[in-house]
């Protein structure tokens, strides 16, 4: 049991996982706010139960299915009761730099794709391809089957590939599922 | 299928777009040590808020269990309260020292009959401990029973006579005799009931002896210690009438009309409750000095059973039809217990496992 960490060990805790944390939260929620009220959240709720983390478990799926939950009661009870706030609002806070509308165009794209997906699919690509958990770490995240993870992995990366949105950005789209439709 | 790598830096370049708030992270570490203190302050202790859900519902389940396990037979009296304990160890069969006398003499004031007789348990043990008032109760044992006896064709009258006359040597009586004759004119009866009482240390010899008239087809007795409630009305009427001492007193006393009524009043009432209890003790006082056995009689003649003599083969056959029919119905009745607790363990199963799943998403 780790009931005798301080607040220097959540410090730590922010340090290394807020910031992969947050731009998880917000893939998977879609938006700045929901994802930076569901991380601080998920902190809070994971120092509060910090006792149920014990020594042999690893933190990073630990702290990751903190987060997961937290977006998951969020896109089930909160975001559903109020007009979500729309990622075109999100892109135009971004800051300028250079190549802007490239790089804008690039990220409403993606984002448009994965907010397409079931969140069961959403949560299992942006947990493997963003925060780069292996499908057993998924598993432990979202408490379910290593196989569950993997055959959601395939099916999200199908419909992705399938989305109008990705093809013009993404290239390695496979050219059997054009040969096969087409 | 979309490659993965690319896939990947797709997302990457997506989310890098997220910038980072820097005051972020200080709104949860403030929030986190607003928290702290009020942690420290739990009255909880430490070692139970670190268990898990399951530990902690455990410990709550078995303090519930103990709880209940002391407050249930508190509440039926089974272990009574300590002054009650003389009173209810009476119940046993050895004897019980109680004082029979005066129980309330001290405690208690010329109040309304019933708080007077509230207070008769309390008073009950604080004067039962007194080795100059003391006296023997031997424990109080009601008993009742019926026999089915069967005679003779023509002999339940002279059973019936014969057996009055065993009550009564056995020193008892006879309470009630009830005859009933098939047809009218006949002058003997086929049936009949007489209900006998007799002394309560005889009673089972009195049974016994009561097999011997006829042939025994049904014995059913059975004895209550009534030693509680018999204690419980005579300290009720100790209690009474040391109330009703004072009153009397108080009643030498008055000077003016209406306190003489005022006072008779209660006495009336107190005179009308003792009255009541002494009626009740009465009875519980016949019912263990005499045991109740009612004597059920009829006469023997019932058609005879016909035997069927059948083949070697025709019985070899109903046998094994038998047999069958009896396997059958063992499987059935096996199945039912067996279906039960499948369907009791699937539900276990699945109730467990949801549990146990819901349990690990609410912990964090």
């Amino acid at each position: 049991m780790q009931s005798s960490l301080g607040l220097d060990d959540l410090e730590l805790w922010l340090e290394e996982g807020y910031p992969q944390s947050v731009r998880t939260a917000y893939l998977i929620l879609g938006n700045r706010l929901d994802a930076e009220d569901a991380v601080q959240e998920a902190f809070l709720r994971a120092w509060k139960f910090r006792h149920s983390l014990s020594k042999e478990s690893s933190f990073k799926p630990w702290l990751y299915r903190v987060v997961v939950n937290t977006c998951n009661s969020k896109l089930r009870k909160e975001i559903p009761l109020r007009e979500r706030r729309s990622n075109e609002e999100e892109l135009e806070n971004i800051e300028v730099r250079d190549n802007v509308p490239e790089r804008i165009a690039v990220a409403h794209d993606v984002l448009s794709a994965l907010k397409d997906l079931p969140a069961h699919l959403r949560v299992v690509v942006v947990l493997r391809y963003y925060a780069d958990l292996s499908e057993r770490e998924i598993a432990i995240a979202i408490d379910r089957k290593q196989g569950t993870v993997k055959s959601r992995l395939n099916e999200a990366r199908r419909r992705l590939a399938l989305h109008p949105a990705l093809r013009s950005e993404v290239s390695g789209v496979s050219n059997s599922d054009e040969e096969i439709t087409g | 299928m979309i490659d993965e790598d690319e896939l990947s830096a797709a997302i990457h370049g997506a989310a890098d777009e997220f910038e980072i708030s820097i005051d972020a992270k200080n709104r949860i570490l403030n929030e986190a040590r607003q928290d702290e203190p009020d942690q420290r302050r739990n009255v909880i202790p430490d070692h139970f808020r670190h268990q898990s859900r399951g530990r902690q519902f455990l410990s709550v389940a078995a303090v519930f269990i103990v709880l209940a396990a002391i407050s249930i037979p508190l509440f039926r009296g089974e272990i009574a309260p300590s002054r009650n304990k003389v009173a209810v160890s009476g119940t046993g069969f050895l004897p019980v020292t109680l004082n029979s006398t005066g129980l309330a003499v001290k405690s208690l004031s010329p109040a309304p009959a019933k708080t007077a007789t509230g207070e008769v348990g309390t008073t009950v043990t604080s004067t039962s401990a007194s080795p100059r008032s003391a006296a023997t109760l031997s424990p109080k044992i009601e008993s009742t029973g019926s026999v089915g006896l069967t005679v003779k064709k023509g002999q339940v009258n002279s059973s019936l006579t014969k057996l009055g006359a065993l009550a009564v040597n056995d020193g008892g009586f006879v309470l009630s005799t009830q005859a009933n004759a098939r047809t009218r004119g006949t002058g003997s009866f086929s049936s009949g009931t007489i209900v006998l009482e007799v002394p309560q240390h005889v009673f089972s010899k009195f049974v016994a002896q009561v097999q011997g008239v006829g042939h025994a087809t049904s014995i059913l007795t059975s004895s209550s210690d009534v030693t509680s409630q018999y204690v419980n009305l005579q300290a009720r009427i100790s209690a009474l009438n040391a109330s009703r001492q004072q009153y009397l007193a108080i009643l030498a006393r008055a000077t003016s009309i209406s306190g003489i009524l005022a006072v008779q009043n209660q006495l009336d009432a107190i005179q009308s409750q003792i009255e009541q209890y002494q009626g009740q003790l009465n009875v519980l006082n016949h019912a263990t000095t005499f045991g109740t056995l009612t004597v059920a009689l009829s006469q023997s003649g019932a058609p005879a059973h016909v035997t069927h003599h059948r083949s070697g083969l025709s019985k070899a056959w109903h046998d094994g039809v038998g047999g069958f029919v009896a396997g059958f119905e063992w499987l059935i009745r096996l199945a039912g217990p067996v279906l039960f607790a499948a369907l009791f363990l699937g539900f276990l199963l699945v109730a467990g496992r949801w549990t146990r799943r819901a349990v690990r998403r609410r912990r964090i």
